[in-house]
């Protein structure tokens, strides 16, 4: 096999582990494909480095390279090599015309969805005993004043959520409450979101201010209900 | 001469057309790449109005007219409004469907919604950001640790059939401004209101109009109520009991600008000639 099969035949390698394997790593996400598009960067200048040390292996790996695009590589190979050399100057103008054209998208806003809570919210435990009862009072507060948004399943997907944008939180995804202390729940239900810091875009936000309407220890409550019902635990203090 | 020709012409073909056919895949991976970016659940509704300029007069009093065809139609769902009380957990509109067009100088919304009884309370608001300040899409509340600004309310009620130019800054400061450069009309027909709000793009209260520069992206949010009345005469729909959503963009596109196109044309000069040289530069190097 040429060096030059073997690296085409090694990116194809790694664009299916980045592509469909690591997805599929529990605790992953699909990767951007500007993060797929660098790993195979490096790997193709990696060979190139490994393709090009002595004189015998770097005339084995740009030789055909340089037959190819002169043409001396006869017959089969002219058609491909009038492809490239049609597809490469329209490939450059066209993200030429990508990266100057005037973009439809409004400008992205990097929102910090968990902000730190203001000092006083940090680290306060849960007065309220986590008994059956206190829980089957919180989930019916929950249903009452929470689920109109957050939803029944505690999906983030009841019936008035559909409209807000950020929308409300899916409390049974791990990447919510399971992720903080229950300090910072209440503080999130006591000051709703007028009371986030500016990078959580309190402006945009249609959580209530629960404070002027429900009492400290139905707010507590709330908390045992939710992660009861969400079947998640609060992260505590390692 | 003719034999050579008879070699090369079929491999140009072929080369069109592998180029082409990697061209026409191209898109496809530009496409995946956007959908990383975009927000969650965008695909069900739109993140943004985008006001195409016309020529000509802008259809303030016709929601029906063809022009309104060149704007692309935004969707939004609405939510009752549980953010403060007094709060309502169903209201009558579920989704709005916005189209925006400019003239250079006014600028023109058509709202359009489903509502199954045409009643002479019903009415809709728009609602934008006034100045450099961030405002809350609440009436434009107070924030507990950032300082926002006012909100400036288009407002339309079926029986005044007219627009109404409002400001707030929190709860029960709604105030009618004392200019009023807001015109609106409604009109309803096979249970759908359609709703043209107009203005001047710029005004001369920047501290209470929103102003709207060409180009560039500004907040806009939405509410509409259903002012049917209920058995016992109350309205079903009224005051902080209505449907709402909360903030998306809305941009008056800037004239078009094809300074990409010439751009993109000295690209493809300079790539072409790159190749060209590289290649005499390996065959020479070859020769030699």
């Amino acid at each position: 096999m040429g060096p030059l099969i073997k690296l085409i035949v090694l990116n194809m390698v790694v664009y299916a582990i980045l592509k469909f394997m690591v997805p599929n790593i529990p605790g992953s996400a699909p990767l951007p494909a500007s993060l797929v598009f660098l790993y195979m960067m490096l790997t193709t200048s990696g060979f190139v480095i490994f393709a090009t040390v002595s004189a015998e292996s770097k005339e084995a790996f740009w030789g055909p390279i340089q037959r190819f695009l002169t043409g001396e590589g006869g017959g089969g190979l002219q058609a491909l090599r009038y492809g490239v050399l049609i597809l490469f100057p329209l490939l450059v103008g066209w993200q030429t015309y990508n990266s100057t054209a005037v973009s439809d998208a409004p400008p992205s806003e990097n929102r910090t969805i968990h902000p730190a809570p203001p000092g006083e919210y940090t680290g306060l435990s849960n007065p309220i005993s986590k008994t059956p009862d206190a829980i089957q009072q919180g989930k019916g507060f929950y249903a009452a004043f929470c689920s109109p948004c957050h939803g029944g399943n505690f999906d983030g997907k009841g019936p008035a959520s559909r409209g807000f944008n950020p929308p409300p939180a899916n409390f049974s995804d791990p990447t919510t409450i399971a992720m903080l202390q229950e300090s910072y729940l209440f503080w999130r239900i006591k000051k709703g979101g007028v009371g986030l810091p500016i990078e959580g875009m309190p402006w945009k936000s249609a959580m209530p201010r629960w404070e002027v309407e429900l009492p400290d220890e139905w707010i507590w409550k709330i908390i045992l209900g939710e992660y009861d019902g969400a079947h998640q635990a609060p992260r505590t203090w390692e | 001469m003719t034999q050579r020709l008879n070699h090369i012409v079929p491999n140009v073909v072929v080369g069109v057309w592998l180029a082409m056919g990697f061209l026409t895949v191209q898109p496809v991976l530009a496409e995946e790449k956007a959908a990383v970016t975009a927000p969650p659940g965008s695909t069900l509704q739109s993140v943004s109005v985008s006001a195409p300029m016309v020529k000509g007069a802008l259809p303030a009093d016709d929601p029906n007219a063809a022009v309104w065809s060149s704007a692309t139609m935004a969707r939004f769902p609405m939510s009752p409004q549980v953010h403060w009380p007094n709060r309502i957990l169903d209201a009558t509109v579920k989704d709005l469907n916005v189209r925006a067009l400019h003239d250079g100088t006014n600028v023109a919304i058509l709202l359009e919604y489903a509502d199954p009884t045409e009643d002479p309370d019903d009415s809709a608001a728009i609602e934008f950001m006034v100045g450099d300040k961030k405002a809350h899409f609440a009436h434009g509340q107070p924030m507990a640790q950032v300082e926002g600004g006012p909100v400036n309310i288009w407002y339309w009620k079926n029986k005044d059939n007219k627009g109404v130019d409002m400001n707030a800054k929190g709860f029960g400061t709604l105030k009618v401004q004392t200019h009023q450069d807001v015109k609106a009309k409604g009109t309803y027909a096979n249970g759908t209101w359609k709703v043209v709000f107009t203005r001047p793009l710029a005004t001369e209260h920047p501290d209470e109009d929103t102003q709207i520069a060409t180009g560039g992206f500004i907040n806009i949010a939405f509410a509409v109520w259903d002012g049917k009345k209920d058995v016992s005469g109350e309205l079903k729909e009224k005051g902080s009991q209505k449907a709402v959503t909360s903030w998306w963009n809305f941009r008056a596109e800037a004239p078009p600008d094809y300074s990409s196109y010439y751009y993109a044309a000295i690209a493809v000069g300079v790539a072409l000639g790159f190749q060209f040289v590289l290649i005499r530069k390996l065959k020479k190097g070859h020769s030699a």
